[in-house]
């Protein structure tokens, strides 16, 4: 071990090669708790995000159903915005806490060179821990950067692999805390909590070498000050300022949709956005033509037929719901159309465990289950009519599912069928 | 007991068990779904990222950053009038690299009927107001002649 420490290699291994005066326990532990917290709510939300999508009923599991963890609960039917919400802040709480993971790994990076590299077993395997770690919150902030902007630069599944990552990053990061713990709290009550973010630049020294745990954070040979602590984490704060003026807009949608100045959900053309056109979804225009299509219903009590006349003759009802997408952005509009109770009481299934609708569209979550909570909401339509004209084909024409605080992509398009099960 | 795991292993026995369970529950989610194809392709990112990160990036930011501590106007030191606008700019291209570029165009064109909204022009003017904002608050220090910056111009190292 001794021969080792001697043949320390050049460059940034080197004692004294990290000058700056700022890194220390305590701006790591600072940085640190505004990034768990941020990465608590991106992670549980989306945890959340997958429960929505209750993988347990017939064609919605994404992830195979063998490979996944058991589901706790079921998705409530309401709130409306529930989705929206719950997904909103995963993508935009997650786009925050880039900077203060760029920060926090800028705070940390002399330990990347710390020699020798293993002092014992017990550093080997928290090494180990800690490259899960970084690896794991990089992969999944990088697959969601990546997803929510639709650029599929990955060969694999971005769903199995997102969720997967999330499951390492978690272990991980519960073990990093338990293991930093005390090292936080020495940091903090040394430099007396949040004394530090007062200081002025003149007055910013080094942190005392004694208030880390373990050696190589405060530097051996400090340069002066040329930033405050407080201005470290502003720096962090004023990034995950800029990255949310370029997507909130399309999160909350309305007129502010205009300000995201970078998100990839603007207004296209004069309607209102989505995820897939009529185009790319190669269903053949016939159809969808009123001569052809047919709502096949079945139940309990049998298969009735219904053409958009007998839907449109049936009492419409009109609600104002959004549609809330898993990659961050919800629009909210008008919609008309039948509620989902009257159709499943035509077929004898009011009271249905679950219906499963079947798109025209050949596609992943093109047959999907929405719960007997949104089938007996009243709330929940077969709209067919959007802002008070039929809908348009990229908008589902002839008859799409409309239901309150689920995802965006179990709201259906092109629906053709619809079953309600006992 | 204790003592002996301190000597042999180097920590507590709360970290051994907690490391052990962490680990075990990573490396299940990672088998469950490792995937030959995938995991080349993850693994490739990862080693690429790496090299890209300590060979390139890091060099090339200390060496930008140790020329930036050194830049004063009429005195005053401008360091962090020049590091928060470019480090602003870096990350929103980092970030929004698809969109910017329009890597993402044909499938955001094909799949959701987005046509190219200038996305582009958005962000040089966003990054263009970052960098006039940065300058205009230096021109105020200047005026009032408020120096934040410590030590002598010789002195200051970055990294």
């Amino acid at each position: 071990m001794r021969a080792l420490t001697d043949r320390r290699p050049p460059g940034p291994f080197r004692e004294g090669f990290w000058r700056s005066p700022l890194r220390g326990p305590w701006l790591t532990t600072a940085i640190g708790i505004v990034l768990l917290a941020g990465m608590v709510v991106t992670a549980a939300t989306g945890f959340l995000s997958h429960l929505a999508y209750e993988p347990d009923l017939r064609g919605n599991a994404i992830i195979p159903a063998d490979l996944d963890l058991p589901t706790p609960f079921g998705w409530p039917s309401s709130p409306a915005y529930l989705y929206a919400i719950t997904q909103g802040l995963h993508v935009n709480v997650g786009l925050a806490t880039i900077p203060f993971l760029l920060a926090k790994l800028w705070s940390v990076i002399p330990r990347l060179f710390t020699w020798p590299p293993a002092r014992s077993p017990a550093h080997a395997v928290e090494r180990g821990s800690i490259a899960l770690l970084v690896g794991s919150s990089l992969f999944e902030l990088a697959t969601g950067v990546a997803n929510m902007q639709l650029w599929y630069v990955f060969d694999f599944n971005f769903v199995v692999a997102h969720y997967y990552g999330a499951v390492v990053f978690v272990a991980s990061l519960a073990v990093h805390l338990v293991v930093k713990l005390p090292t936080m709290r020495r940091a903090w009550r040394a430099q007396r909590g949040l004394a530090p973010l007062r200081e002025r630049l003149a007055d910013t020294r080094p942190e005392p070498p004694e208030a880390q745990l373990e050696p190589g954070l405060v530097p051996a040979a400090p340069a002066p000050p040329t930033m405050t602590r407080r201005g470290v984490l502003l720096f962090a704060g004023a990034g995950s300022a800029t990255l949310l003026a370029g997507t909130l807009g399309q999160t909350v949608g309305g007129p502010l949709r205009a300000t995201a100045l970078l998100a990839p959900r603007r207004e296209t053309g004069t309607d209102f956005p989505v995820n897939k056109t009529f185009r790319a979804s190669r269903i053949d225009p016939r159809a969808v033509s009123d001569a052809v299509w047919r709502l096949e219903l079945r139940g309990p009590s049998g298969t009735r037929r219904l053409t958009r006349a007998d839907l449109l003759a049936m009492q419409q009802h009109d609600e104002t719901l959004p549609i809330a997408c898993v990659e961050g952005w919800t629009t909210t509009q008008d919609w008309s159309g039948v509620r989902l109770r009257d159709l499943a009481a035509l077929v004898g299934g009011e009271d249905a465990d679950a219906v499963y609708v079947v798109s025209l569209q050949d596609a992943i979550l093109g047959e999907t289950s929405l719960s007997g909570d949104t089938v007996r909401e009243q709330r929940s339509l077969l709209a067919l009519r959007v802002n008070g004209r039929d809908l348009p084909p990229d908008h589902g024409y002839p008859a799409r599912i409309m239901a309150p605080a689920i995802p965006g992509v179990h709201q259906t398009k092109w629906v053709g069928r619809l079953e309600f099960r006992a | 007991m204790r003592a002996l795991l301190r000597r042999g292993y180097g920590a507590s026995p709360v970290h051994l068990v907690a490391h052990a369970l962490a680990l075990a529950l990573a490396g299940w989610a990672i088998l469950k779904v490792v995937d030959v194809r995938a995991a080349s392709n993850i693994a490739a990112w990862f080693v690429g990222a790496l090299v890209l990160h300590d060979l390139l990036v890091l060099p090339a930011y200390s060496l930008l950053d140790r020329a930036a501590v050194r830049l004063r106007v009429a005195g005053v030191a401008a360091v962090n009038h020049v590091r928060v606008p470019a480090g602003l700019t870096l990350l929103t291209l980092l970030v929004f690299w698809p969109q910017i570029t329009g890597a993402n165009d044909g499938d955001l064109r094909y799949v959701s009927g987005v046509e190219d909204d200038g996305v582009l022009a958005r962000w040089l003017l966003l990054v263009a107001g970052l960098w006039l904002v940065s300058a205009v608050a230096l021109a105020v220090r200047v005026a009032r002649r408020e120096d934040l910056g410590g030590g002598s111009p010789a002195d200051q190292h970055g990294a």
